[in-house]
């Protein structure tokens, strides 16, 4: 039988996992979009060591 | 003895530490003498092992007055730890020192491998409901969890916050597992992918060149979506991100230097003797600081099955096959793992580069450990009620 701790362990993993997947994938979209908006130049790219 | 002492009274003042000593005290000593052992001759995470070690002889002296608690005569260590863990203030200026270290280019290029960085998180999930189920409470079991995040300052965090008698061997083990991070990864990734997965090689086209804008704005965009997400979590974001935006910015160099180099070495000194300070007897030898120290490595490997099995999971749908190891990655022991797993796949084949890939995931779950932290943060009093 679950205690009451576990009980509360399993809903935290049942509401974190999700939420931090959630996140993550703003978070994914976010970096894309600033990405894409502020694109390297030329210019930058010289010497730049990425 | 006793008749001694009370003819001659300043005898107990002169031995009042041989009086008080007892096995556990040794016991103690031998156990800061290992972490120094493995600071200094194995090199494991020797910045804080050396001091945390030393830090719990300190505190295993009998009447050490390095941690007396009487008020004007309170300890060094006592102070420190009042100063600067029981207020959370050494973990969030470590964040400062870790952001200002960090380079999230090739997080920018790939963001995809944020994904991975999640899915290592699970060990903190499942390991603490395996601490509720060996007997602790659902706080402790939350901030025991957070080992699996593998990251030392949020664990401290967490601990400072709801676990403060377990706060010295939560440190410990969290430090440790992350210094030992080349010898439980390997044996669970080769348990969990075959020798042809591990062959997948990860080229580098499609990928565009970062911008020192896109660099720069990057700390305050995850601010201010982790902080609306979860507000509890500002102090930890927030001061990783100030830590790289000073050094994405390219006008504070001496501060972000300061924060790389003096910030970082005199906040792990001091959090590290501090810790070890935590380290009394009384505190650390039970036999819920052996299960925290067992917890710490099954979190450890929960988070490397968890991120493996979720990159195999994403190779079943996706065109494009990613080497599964990189998902082992996740963890936020930065830049350790990412090292650990581009030897593995060298090993596998001396063609196969994906340091860059795993360094990226690596470099991904510094953030998602502290998003995840965050959520524990928010999640541990809601729930407990």
């Amino acid at each position: 039988m679950l205690t009451a701790a576990t009980a509360k362990a399993l809903t935290m993993m049942g509401i974190a996992l999700p939420t931090m997947f959630a996140v993550i994938l703003i978070f994914m979209l976010a970096t894309k979009l600033l990405h894409k908006a502020f694109p390297a130049e030329s210019e930058e790219l010289e010497g730049d060591d990425d | 003895m006793e008749a001694m002492l009370i003819q001659y009274p300043w005898l107990d003042e002169l031995l009042m530490g041989f009086l008080g000593l007892s096995w556990k005290h040794v016991v103690m000593w031998l156990i800061g003498a290992t972490l120094i052992y493995l600071a200094v001759k194995k090199d494991y995470e020797p910045a804080l092992l050396l001091p945390i070690g030393f830090g719990a002889v300190l505190a295993n002296i009998p009447h050490s007055s390095a941690i007396s608690k009487v008020v004007g005569e309170e300890g060094f260590l006592w102070v420190l730890y009042q100063g600067g863990i029981a207020n959370e203030l050494f973990p969030v200026l470590i964040f400062v020192a870790i952001g200002a270290m960090c380079d999230f280019t090739p997080l920018i290029r790939r963001p995809i491998v944020m994904l991975f960085a999640a899915a290592a998180q699970f060990g903190i999930f499942a390991t603490a409901v395996l601490a509720t189920l060996m007997g602790f409470s659902f706080e402790h079991a939350a901030s025991i969890g957070i080992i699996g995040a593998a990251d030392g300052p949020t664990t401290i965090y967490v601990a400072s916050r709801f676990a403060q008698d377990l706060l010295g061997p939560l440190s410990v083990a969290a430090y440790s597992y992350m210094s030992l991070v080349p010898v439980i990864q390997p044996p669970v990734i080769k348990a969990l992918t075959t020798s042809a997965e591990r062959k997948i090689k990860m080229g580098y086209e499609n990928e565009e060149p970062v911008s020192r804008t896109a660099k720069f704005l990057f700390p305050i965009l995850i601010v201010l979506i982790a902080g609306m997400v979860a507000p509890i979590s500002v102090a930890l974001i927030g001061s990783l991100m100030f830590g790289n935006i000073l050094k994405e910015s390219g006008v504070v160099d001496n501060l972000s230097n300061a924060a790389q180099s003096e910030l970082a070495n005199l906040v792990t000194l001091l959090l590290g003797i501090t810790i070890g300070g935590t380290m009394s007897a009384e505190r650390f030898l039970t036999v819920e600081v052996a299960m925290i120290m067992a917890l710490g490595a099954v979190a450890f490997v929960f988070d490397t099955a968890g991120g493996v099995l979720f990159a195999k999971l994403l190779n079943i749908f996706s065109k494009e096959k990613m080497n599964p190891m990189i998902g082992a990655c996740g963890i936020s022991a930065f830049p350790m793992s990412g090292r650990v797993i581009a030897k593995m796949a060298l090993k596998e084949d001396p063609t196969n580069f994906i340091i860059q890939h795993a360094i990226g995931v690596n470099v991904a779950g510094q953030v998602a450990s502290v998003v995840a932290g965050g959520l524990v943060l928010a999640l541990i009093p809601a729930l407990a009620k």
